[in-house]
Parts: structure tokens; C-alpha cells; sequence
């Protein structure tokens, strides 16, 4: 069973509207973007760190940042999902990879100016769906090196030296599979 | 896409951290200079981050879910004060003495967690005050920065005027200048000397190189304060040592008797 369309409580708040709550001490506000987003942020740290344990403590540092740094968030700036999904990303290849691409300075300085609204469940489903069809429609190639990239956080340079292809190959690669994604994406 | 699509799908890339070497350094050095790209860069962190959704939907335990929350209430509960116990209603049950070693267990962390919540709060106290006094400190040395860039921008500014001031004295301070020729004779002007009582004069000297004082005139000063002494009759070729001027009774005298009101050497 898919986590997200189980965890999805019957409510109908905004995400902007549940940050509020959150910074007046309403833990049921929590609760709900944890049950809306849980299980997307866990998904995307187990698939990097391939560890359940070091994934739901990432899913825990990422909620009690989420409260910590509320006060900072804006609707009209970006969406949170988005930061979510950009700050499980990081969080997870910081650990992989023991690099700091999200530990410094304001988290909500990752908050992408524009974003894709998730905080509808038809919606979320419909892109989740979306993205892994285009992924799955790209050669393998094409796809072995955005898995490479995206899922375990490596350098054009050392994909080409875990794959053993040449490193305009691979510049090649994921260039055209970006521009077939973005394509995706927008349609 | 935006104007420059040499970097199409670089914005992506970017912000995964896939971009190394030259090519991360001249997307760098593009997005120094282009606003447009570094707009368009937003747009790619969001867009590179729905690659997660690709990633195989797996759930938490169930527990996980508990402790986000209960690290939520501690914080929540971190941030507001100790509340004091309220009374309970008490009611007698078979259960009663072991409700009352709870209650004592509880009594006794109540009485602990109150006796922190005071050092804490003093602590906290202290820490306010120690704030107040930064604050006001930090005030202070603002306003005295304002005040030394004001003081500057005075003194830097061109249309700033410069004028020099001197003590305001009681009364012009006398001065004279004599003009001696010891063939040809002795001019002597004086200025800024006080009037005298009825009954003075002015009596200039001439002091030889040797001998006594000669008598070079008698002069008085004018409403201004001013004097003089042109051509008096005084012996040919004497060399002078200095000229003086004392004040006298009218009419003069031989020789000087009262104080000295100016003195010149021979230099």
C-alpha cells in the first residue's frame, strides 16, 4: 500500500495555514504535515541512505528543523513541499557523502523561490506518478546516471568513473535526460 | 528557458552538485553577472528536487511519528515556564497507598523541578540583565559613532569656514616701534597704550651703550591709544643699547622714576 494515500488525514488545511498553527504550539498541525509529508521525506532518505534507522532519524531532524525554522517560512516565496523534498535530499547525501550542502546557515535559505504545491493529495500522487514515468522512460544510460547523480549525490566526474564511460558521455547523458525530465515536469 | 541557452539544463545539474571543474566554474561565473540565471536557478532547485518522488515509496514505523511529536512538546514546553501544580481532586481507593508513593515520587520531582526552574530562571535573569546592559552599552557606543561621523563630516566638508580665536583680553596689550638713526635722529610710534591719570606722561628713553638714560620726549596717548615721538631733540652719535618708556609726572623728569611700560633692546 502506498504510505502517502494511507497517511492522508481527511483534512483540508494549507500548508501555509498548518505553519501557522505549528508556530502557535498546535502539535495536531505537526502531525498533519507529518502524515502529509512523512512518508516522502522518509522515501527519499532510505533510497539515498539505504538504511532505515539513519533514514526516519534524517525524517526526524528534517520535521523538528521544519518547527524550528517556521517562523521563516513564506507561501508567497516557495512551497514546502519543495523544501522538503530539497532538504531530505541534502540532508541524506550530507550523510552519505559527509558533504554540507544543507547544515550551514538558515535552512529556509533552501527554499526554492518557486515550487511545486504537493499539499494536495490528488495532486501529489498525480506527480509522483508523473516523475516515475519519465524517469522510467529514459534509456538506461540516461537514467543509470540521474539515479547516479540525484540518488547517491555524485559529480558528473565520478559518475563517469563509477560507470567507466567517458565523461562527455556522461555530460551528454544527463544533460539530454535533464532536458526530457524538464520537459516531463512542465507538461 | 531563459536568454542563454548554452546553459539549458545546467541549472539543474547545479543545484544536484553534479557540475565540476570547468564547467562549474563557468556556470558560477555566469551566475555572478546574470540576475536572469540566478532567478531561473530557483526554478531548477525545485524542479531537480521531484527527481525524489522517483524514489520507492517506503513508510517510517509507526513510532516515528510519536517522537517528532514528543520532541515537538518538549521544545513547545521548553520555550514556556515551569507551570506550578494545580489541586487534584483526591479520592480514596484500594489504590490509595500506591497513588501516595507516587504522589511523594511526584512531590519530590515537583520540588526538584520547581528548585531548577528557579535556577533557571535566575540564571535567566542574570543572562536579561547582562542583555540590557550589552544593549545599552551597544547603544551608547552608536550614538558616539554618530556623533564622531557628524564632527567629521564638518570638518571634511569644503564650504566649511576656519576662524581662530584668541583670549579676550582685559586691555590691548601696548607695544611700540622706535626708528633710530644716530646721525639723524629717533622716530618712536606707540600703540594700544592705556590713557593715564591726570597728572602723567609718557616719558620715552633712550639707553645708551654707556652712560645713563637720556631723555628721548615726553608723549601722551591718544583716544585710540595711540602715541608718538618725532624727531626730539637728542645729542648726535650716541649709540643706543635700547629705548624704554615709563610713565612720569606730567612735565617729565631726568631721569626715569616710574614703572616701565615698554622696553625695546638694540638687537
Amino acid at each position: 500500500m502506498d504510505p502517502i494515500a494511507r497517511q492522508e488525514p481527511a483534512r483540508q488545511d494549507t500548508d501555509e495555514g498548518l505553519i501557522r498553527r505549528i508556530l502557535a504550539g498546535d502539535e495536531t498541525a505537526l502531525g498533519t504535515l507529518y502524515d502529509r509529508y512523512g512518508g516522502l521525506v522518509y522515501s527519499v532518505a532510505n533510497r539515498i541512505l539505504r538504511d532505515t534507522g539513519a533514514a526516519e532519524e534524517v525524517l526526524q531532524d528534517i520535521f523538528h528543523q521544519l518547527w524550528r525554522a517556521a517562523a521563516g517560512f513564506d507561501a508567497a516565496r516557495g512551497s514546502l513541499s519543495s523544501w522538503l523534498l530539497v532538504m531530505a535530499r541534502n540532508r541524506s547525501i550530507d550523510r552519505l557523502r559527509r558533504r554540507d550542502l544543507a547544515s550551514a546557515g538558515d535552512p529556509m535559505d533552501l527554499m526554492p523561490a518557486s515550487g511545486f504545491n504537493l499539499e494536495n493529495e490528488a495532486a501529489r500522487n498525480e506527480m509522483v506518478a508523473q516523475v516515475r514515468r519519465a524517469l522510467g522512460s529514459l534509456p538506461e544510460g540516461q537514467r543509470q546516471a540521474m539515479e547516479l547523480a540525484y540518488f547517491e549525490g555524485l559529480t558528473q566526474t565520478e559518475i563517469a568513473a563509477r560507470t567507466g564511460d567517458p565523461l562527455g558521455t556522461v555530460k551528454t547523458r544527463l544533460r539530454t535526460a535533464m532536458a526530457t525530465l524538464k520537459k516531463a515536469f512542465e507538461s | 528557458m531563459n536568454g542563454h541557452p548554452q546553459f539549458a539544463e545546467d541549472f539543474e545539474l547545479y543545484t544536484l552538485g553534479v557540475l565540476d571543474g570547468d564547467d562549474k566554474a563557468a556556470f558560477e561565473a555566469h551566475l555572478a553577472v546574470c540576475a536572469e540565471c540566478r532567478r531561473e536557478l530557483e526554478g531548477a532547485r525545485s524542479r531537480a528536487s521531484l527527481l525524489g518522488l522517483a524514489a520507492v515509496q517506503a513508510s517510517p514505523r509507526s513510532e516515528v511519528r510519536e517522537q517528532v511529536l514528543d520532541r515537538f512538546r518538549v521544545d513547545r514546553c521548553a520555550k514556556q515556564p515551569l507551570q506550578a501544580p494545580t489541586a487534584a481532586r483526591y479520592r480514596r481507593s484500594p489504590w490509595t497507598p500506591l497513588w501516595a508513593a507516587a504522589a511523594v515520587v511526584l512531590l519530590v520531582a515537583a520540588a526538584w523541578l520547581e528548585r531548577e526552574n528557579r535556577r533557571l530562571e535566575a540564571g535567566l535573569a542574570q543572562l536579561q540583565a547582562t542583555h540590557v546592559q550589552l544593549e545599552a552599552s551597544s547603544r551608547e557606543l552608536e550614538e558616539e559613532s554618530a556623533r564622531a561621523q557628524a564632527a567629521l563630516d564638518v570638518l571634511t566638508a569644503p564650504e566649511t569656514i576656519q576662524v581662530e580665536l584668541a583670549p579676550v583680553a582685559a586691555r590691548p596689550v601696548p607695544h611700540g616701534k622706535a626708528f633710530y638713526n644716530a646721525s639723524k635722529g629717533l622716530l618712536f610710534y606707540a600703540a594700544d597704550l592705556p590713557a593715564l591719570a591726570a597728572g602723567h606722561t609718557y616719558e620715552l628713553w633712550l639707553i645708551p651703550s654707556e652712560g645713563a638714560p637720556i631723555d628721548a620726549g615726553l608723549f601722551n596717548a591718544d583716544l585710540r591709544g595711540n602715541g608718538e615721538v618725532i624727531l626730539p631733540a637728542l645729542p648726535r652719535g650716541l649709540t643706543a643699547k635700547a629705548f624704554a618708556v615709563t610713565v612720569e609726572p606730567a612735565g617729565g623728569v631726568p631721569a626715569p622714576t616710574g614703572p616701565k611700560v615698554l622696553i625695546g633692546p638694540v638687537s
